[in-house]
């Protein structure tokens, strides 16, 4: 039983990554037309408690993309440098697309799994309730 | 009290080592996107049931590093597979496989487990 509610603990951390990741992309795709903002990005890792391992995961820190942004050539930008140039933003709509499809079918497989735990500790409640 | 009956203490070791399994596929499946993380699964029940406590080392307290887990108790493997290019071996396929059959295995040790607690009360002269 106790398995079960740590299986909960486990796929909830999941979720929550997979949300926080799912905010950096809505915060990349915002940004898509600042002129300077470097997309944000950031690797999961493994929680681990007193050197033990929990199987728990958590974004860690937030990253800046160092792909060079775009110059985009626009005269009367009010950022524009003697050649009529700024600089864009380094974000790929394509890949931000992507990495939000990921992580929603990650989510839900999370999702899954917290839903099975459920209904096996329902199960096992039921063998008491009759 | 109930340890003593076989047929029960089977169904729950079954029940134990599926709820054990459904931990590990959860944190495989939470660590899908974890660069370098290994996927992990245990042996199936049939070849753990029976191989038995007595022949492997004990752990006999906490403090041991790596004694033989006691009955119910199960140790995890990591399972190979195609590792992602960032060393991620987890798939999402293989472990909604096994979710699936971890299901089926928990369902049918308490079906075993609730028809012996049937023969039971039966013999007790209980209605059903």
């Amino acid at each position: 039983m106790t398995d079960l509610v740590n299986t909960l603990t486990v796929s909830a951390s999941g979720m929550q990554a997979q949300a926080d990741r799912l905010r950096l992309v809505s915060e990349n795709i915002a940004n898509a037309d600042t002129p300077g903002y470097r997309r944000k990005m950031t690797a999961f890792e493994e929680v681990v408690l007193g050197g033990a391992r929990t199987g728990e995961v958590r974004s860690g820190p937030v990253q800046l993309d160092p792909t060079e942004q775009r110059r985009i050539h626009d005269p009367s930008h009010p950022l524009a440098d003697a050649s009529g140039h700024y600089d864009g933003s380094n974000v790929d709509l394509v890949v931000e697309l992507a990495d939000a499809r990921e992580a929603q079918r990650s989510y839900e497989a999370n999702l899954r799994m917290f839903d099975q735990a459920r209904q096996m500790t329902r199960g096992l409640l039921d063998l008491l309730r009759r | 009290m109930f340890d003593q009956i076989e047929i029960l203490r089977m169904a729950g070791h079954r029940a134990d080592h599926a709820a054990q399994r459904q931990v590990l596929v959860a944190q495989n499946v939470a660590n899908a996107d974890t660069p370098g993380y290994r996927a992990r699964d245990l042996p199936s029940f049939s070849e753990t049931f029976r191989a038995g406590a007595d022949t492997a080392l004990r752990q006999t307290r906490p403090g041991h590093m790596d004694g033989a887990m006691g009955p119910g108790q199960f140790r995890a493997v990591e399972v190979g597979g195609q590792a992602a290019p960032n060393g991620n071996t987890v798939s999402l396929e293989t472990e909604m496989l096994r979710s699936v059959d971890i299901k089926r295995g928990h369902d049918r040790a308490l079906a075993v487990y609730r028809a012996s607690l049937d023969v039971l009360r039966s013999a007790l002269g209980r209605p059903r």
